[in-house]
């Protein structure tokens, strides 16, 4: 192997490696339980349950997803968006003991998760004017 | 020959890394487009009827009649989720690849494969949401989002895009209305 080949090689050989994801990691995600939760969820006191669903509902279609599925006893809606690229969220929504109403959103493009904040912070600055426009009774 | 590129590879290397790896994840992936509004106007209708349970069943025998199978109905949230398989072929297409490979094989003799890229089948999932209007009573909001899959003749997934276009939902809406006239003289 001439010394060209090999410095070929191994950049090549490291690209590939450093690729690599690994089975185990994959299967129980790669971030910090509590830093994640952080960023996906955010805390409403002005409708309930049923209606911020409803406002959940209208933000992923204006977002152009497809709902899957959504379950209001378990507070679960799913959807999908095919369009340029794949992406898939799930947002629950939940009641706390202080009546407050938790909704955390999760969202994968394709086979990477959506880890950055400001996506994030960009899905609930839409749901924040579905949520008002809920509240005021416009359709 | 001595190769020199001691100054080279490193930062080939690091850049190799990080860009091989980084997600792409578009910045505006959760923004909303400037088109939000003229889509929700294509996607939603209003009608009257008597009852949540009238249109819902209007609703979900209108999905019936365009061949659609129901996948799931969440009632108190008003979702109805609904799918089916259905053939895409387009003859034209087809008899342009079909055509494209003999005049491949005719000239480099070698394996051609074109016409195992035309579109196959389509699956098509649609999603419609009828709930109450919150301003006034008797009147319920349908918002319908459609979504397809096409795959070529060898399965592989050939294009994924929601449906915009604004003549097919206001196909389905004039046969949710004639649906709903019917539930309603049905039950008269």
């Amino acid at each position: 192997m001439t010394k060209l080949t090999r410095w070929l090689l191994l950049p090549g050989l490291i690209l590939v490696a450093g690729c690599a994801t690994t089975t185990p990691a994959d299967i129980t995600g790669a971030g910090t339980q509590l830093a994640i939760r952080e960023i996906q969820t955010r805390e409403y006191d002005t409708l309930d349950k049923q209606m911020t669903m409803r406002s959940v509902i209208a933000t992923l279609q204006d977002l152009g997803f497809n709902i899957d599925q959504a379950h209001l006893e378990l507070g679960t809606v799913t959807a999908t968006r095919l369009h340029e690229y794949t992406m898939r969220m799930t947002v629950t929504t939940v009641e706390k003991d202080n009546g407050r109403i938790a909704v955390r959103a999760n969202a994968r493009i394709g086979e990477n998760p959506v880890q950055d904040p400001a996506t994030y912070q960009d899905f609930f600055v839409v749901l924040d004017k579905a949520m008002f426009l809920t509240l005021n009774k416009v359709d | 020959m001595p190769v020199r590129c001691s100054g080279l590879w490193l930062p080939l290397l690091v850049a190799g890394i990080f860009s091989g790896c980084a997600a792409t994840i578009p910045d505006d992936a959760l923004r909303l487009p400037a088109s939000t509004l003229d889509i929700r106007s294509i996607q939603t209708r209003t009608f009257a009827a008597s009852s949540e349970n009238e249109i819902l069943a209007a609703t979900i025998a209108t999905l019936q009649d365009m061949e659609y199978n129901i996948d799931r109905i969440e009632k108190p949230l008003g979702v109805i989720t609904a799918s089916k398989v259905s053939d895409a072929d387009s003859t034209g297409e087809t008899t342009a690849l079909i055509i494209l490979d003999v005049l491949c094989v005719i000239s480099s003799g070698g394996p051609c494969d074109a016409s195992s890229s035309a579109k196959d089948k389509q699956h098509i999932m649609l999603t419609m949401v009828v709930l109450p209007s919150l301003a006034r009573e008797h009147e319920y909001v349908t918002r319908i989002t459609i979504q397809r899959v096409i795959f070529d003749k060898a399965e592989r997934i050939k294009v994924l895009e929601r449906i915009d276009d604004a003549e097919i939902y206001q196909q389905i809406f004039d046969n949710l209305s004639k649906a709903i006239f019917i539930q309603v003289s049905d039950n008269d």
